[in-house]
């Protein structure tokens, strides 16, 4: 045999083999295809074109009743400033596209007058000489002190202190110098010495006038009167009045200031260019904030389409649907006891992986990078023309076509591990979650290490990096990019190296298997 | 051994017999088949032994679907290592009853013989012959998954023969048949064997396949009990009467057990109180099968016919010495 007809034999078996490989492959299609599994691979890949198309909507949507309603000239929306009024803005502006108006309600607590001071009136004027003041509740803070620093009483001309250096008694005072005097000696303005205080039950203040008089008007200095915390004012009191210092009869009280509402008047106004959209803020008729935003931003998409494809395409959907197509190839046939069919045919095992794999490999290529390319196109649709143009002059076309690279070798990859894991191993559940870690993981890894994972290749091939926050931690940061990606065809040579071996370790299963569907002896 | 050639295949080492050299099987600590050696020339071997006596194992151990422990087999010359090679020239008609569940009779034998490298217009011509022989080609256009036990078994049978082997490994072939299709399946072997094809097929009771078969391999607990041609054995069985439960339809089963009390090797039929069924012995298992199908043929209506044979088992353990 001369060594001519000898390579041309080893040609022609070689031929023979892929073409059986080939035929293997044609059948294993509709399992690859149409496998009961497959409604979510399809879920997994179709997952970003729904999110896309369904943004491209909303803003289209949005975009369009701004418009209905009125396009201003895009000088008019940068003259606005903050702290402006709104119907200066309105004014100049004109009618906005959108506005809504909303009140934002706080509960506080009132004040408890002028500078810690309250007046109770009593209409008409009650004879009495002796007053009193009884504290209920001492203190908003809940502290169980009284403080007072001044109880003045004026009868109608109004003017004259009538308790002012009258004789006066109380509750036991907190200290020698700040006694019930300190409550009628005129000043306020002496600190914490010209207070009286008490922190015994009952709590009260009784000053005699001296004679039965005419009184009308009671003003009382709370502890922030003389400089101290408005929690400390008193919360609620009464003032009662006696001729003969026996019995009192209350005149007047006070529940203290209580809580009131505090209403803020938030006025959200949207005006529209064409392009930009403007959301001004009016606090209280001010204008407190102002976001100019696009409703359908090219850029801003491009960025959030890189991110889905890196850390949802790559790592989850292209994962998973490769786990539901290949390792189901054999492990599938075992389940139906229908795999000694193939070890029944006339070809070799090699060529049984070698076909199936082709079959994994064209239906998840075709599942998943049509459903990348069908991203792409939900992503880019709602786009103003020109920008898109502009886009494929700058080099998009570049970008969708490794988009699709990356995902159709992405499923070279997970492909050709999941069929070895298929053939190893019974249940997917631990492998997987391994894989996952692992793949997860490599970015931390050793560089050598590293370049045992798929997803560092197929990283490297992504057109543009994926977004990441300043504020994201250094260890997901890691995690989430590689830390030297390699070259493209660095990166598909590695690829393709990494898978070959991968399914030279398949094939070492695949040559032992053996069939044992059951107990069958 | 030389590189396998796809599409030619070299008879070699050992003639164009199937040979096991101490051949040992485990599945784990369980034992499968232990040092078997044989040496089956072509013609029909039938391999009895009770059920999980290594019928199965051996099948697959010839057909490379499991792989030997110990040992080394040889089908022609071709290491079961090889199925490039030796399936193209063997055929396997497993016991596990499944087909993938798209196929149709007809694209299941034509796509595995797409595999042997034929276009595919000669691969449905291939198929359609397959399905002819066993008379299925009613229902080739049918769901696999769809038809009944006997269809299935045939179909698979059909599916085996398909591309014409030299080796035709059946396991229990004859399962499941009615008398009519029996008997001419067991003709088929006939015809292949006279032709000098192997046809190796297995059975758990022996009076089903001793009088067809050249060779008889009797199997118990993974060892061979005993090979070869066994005229006494055989001549043992004949003595041995076996029993059928034969039922009728419309109630004419006095009609059925007149006709077939006329025949000489029939020694017995007891009528049931139902008139529908019978139990029948016969010292001829075959002239038996050939009576109810001239019967059949005349018109009366046979449901079923099983065999009924308490004494397989007590016979079997006769013949093969106690040893099992």
């Amino acid at each position: 045999m001369t060594p001519r007809s000898l390579s041309g034999r080893a040609r022609a078996l070689g031929v023979a083999r892929a073409r059986q490989a080939w035929t293997i492959a044609k059948i294993e299609l509709r399992r690859a295809f149409f496998a009961k599994r497959s409604f979510w691979v399809y879920g997994l890949a179709l997952l970003p074109s729904v999110i896309f198309f369904g943004h491209g909507l909303e803003a289209k949507f949005r975009t369009e009743r701004l418009t209905r309603r009125g396009v201003i000239s895009a000088a008019l929306i940068d003259s606005v400033a903050v702290g402006e009024s709104i119907d200066d803005v309105k004014k100049r502006l004109g009618k906005p596209a959108g506005e809504s108006w909303s009140t934002r309600s706080r509960r506080v607590r009132q004040k408890t007058g002028n500078a810690g001071a309250t007046t109770n009136v009593i209409e008409p004027t009650v004879d009495a000489r002796y007053v009193r003041l009884n504290i209920i509740r001492p203190s908003y803070s809940g502290e169980p002190v009284a403080r007072i620093y001044e109880f003045e009483i004026y009868g109608p001309d109004g003017r004259v202190n009538l308790a002012l250096n009258r004789p006066i008694t109380g509750s036991i005072p907190c200290s020698a110098d700040e006694g019930p005097e300190k409550a009628v000696n005129g000043s306020v303005a002496g600190g914490q010495s010209d207070r009286w205080c008490a922190r015994d039950w009952p709590f009260f203040l009784q000053v005699d006038l001296g004679a039965v008089r005419p009184v009308t008007r009671f003003v009382v200095k709370h502890a922030s009167a003389g400089g101290e915390n408005e929690e400390a004012d008193t919360r609620e009191f009464n003032i009662q009045l006696s001729n003969e210092g026996k019995t009192f009869t209350t005149v007047a009280s006070s529940t203290g200031a209580g809580f009131v509402e505090q209403r803020t008047e938030i006025r959200d106004i949207t005006y529209f260019d064409g392009r930009r959209a403007a959301r001004l803020l009016f606090i209280d008729g001010k204008l407190q904030r102002r976001d100019v935003y696009r409703p359908l931003d090219f850029e801003e998409d491009r960025a959030i389409f890189a991110g889905i494809f890196q850390y949802f395409y790559l790592r989850l959907a292209i994962f998973f649907g490769c786990l539901g197509i290949f390792m189901y190839l054999f492990r599938g046939e075992m389940s139906n006891r229908t795999l000694h069919f193939w070890f029944l045919a006339p070809s070799r095992r090699e060529v049984l992986l070698a076909g199936k794999y082709a079959a994994g490999l064209i239906a998840s290529a075709a599942i998943f990078g049509g459903g990348a390319l069908l991203a792409i196109a939900a992503m880019i649709w709602p786009h103003d023309p020109v920008e898109v143009q502009a886009y494929w002059n700058a080099g998009g076309m570049g970008h969708v076509f490794w988009y699709a690279a990356a995902a159709a070798l992405g499923c070279v990859g997970y492909g050709s591990v999941f069929l070895a894991v298929g053939l190893y191993v019974r249940n997917p559940i631990i492998p997987a979650a391994v894989l996952l870690a692992w793949e997860g993981a490599a970015g931390v890894l050793p560089h050598a290490l590293q370049k045992m994972s798929v997803l560092y290749y197929v990283q490297s091939l992504c057109p543009v990096p994926a977004p990441i926050d300043d504020d994201v931690p250094t260890l997901i940061r890691l995690l989430a990019a590689p830390a030297a990606p390699a070259s493209r065809p660095g990166a598909i040579l590695g690829l393709l190296l990494l898978t070959a071996f991968v399914l030279w370790i398949a094939s070492l299963a695949v040559r032992r298997m053996q069939i044992s569907y059951g107990a069958e002896a | 051994m030389t590189a396998p050639k796809l599409g030619t295949v070299q008879p070699s080492e050992g003639g164009p017999s199937v040979i096991f050299e101490e051949v040992s099987k485990f599945y784990g600590e369980v034992l499968g088949v232990n040092r078997v050696t044989l040496n089956i020339p072509p013609g029909i071997t039938s391999l009895v032994g009770p059920n999980g006596s290594g019928k199965t194992t051996l099948m697959n151990l010839m057909t490379g679907l499991i792989f030997p422990d110990h040992g080394r087999i040889l089908m022609r010359g071709i290491s079961p290592r090889d199925p490039e090679a030796l399936m193209r020239i063997t055929g396997y008609a497993t016991q596990y009853d499944t087909a993938p569940r798209w196929a149709t009779g007809f694209t299941f034998i034509t796509t595995g013989l797409l595999l042997y490298g034929y276009s595919r217009t000669e691969a449905e011509e291939k198929a359609w012959k397959a399905l002819e022989r066993l008379s299925l080609t009613d229902a080739a256009n049918r769901k696999v998954a769809a038809y009944s036990k006997g269809m299935r078994q045939r179909v698979r049978l059909a599916q085996a023969i398909a591309h014409d082997p030299d080796v035709v490994i059946l396991d229990e072939p004859l399962n499941g048949l009615d008398p009519l299709v029996r008997a001419e399946t067991i003709d088929m072997f006939r015809a292949w064997a006279a032709q000098g094809k192997h046809v190796i097929i297995s059975s758990h009771v022996l009076q089903e396949v001793d009088v067809v078969s050249d060779q008889v391999v009797l199997i118990a607990n993974g060892m061979i009990v005993a090979e070869g041609r066994i005229r006494t054995v055989r001549d043992e069985i004949q003595e041995h009467p076996s029993q059928y439960i034969v039922r009728c339809r419309d109630r004419n089963a006095s009609g059925v057990a007149a006709l077939l009390f006329a025949e000489e090797h029939i020694t017995e039929i007891k009528l049931n109180d139902d008139r529908l069924g019978m139990l029948v012995m016969t010292r001829d298992r075959e002239q038996f099968a050939r009576a109810l199908g001239r019967i059949a043929l005349d018109g009366h209506r046979i449901e079923s016919v099983v065999p009924a044979d308490e004494n397989v088992d007590a016979l079997y353990e006769y013949l093969i010495g106690g040893e099992s």
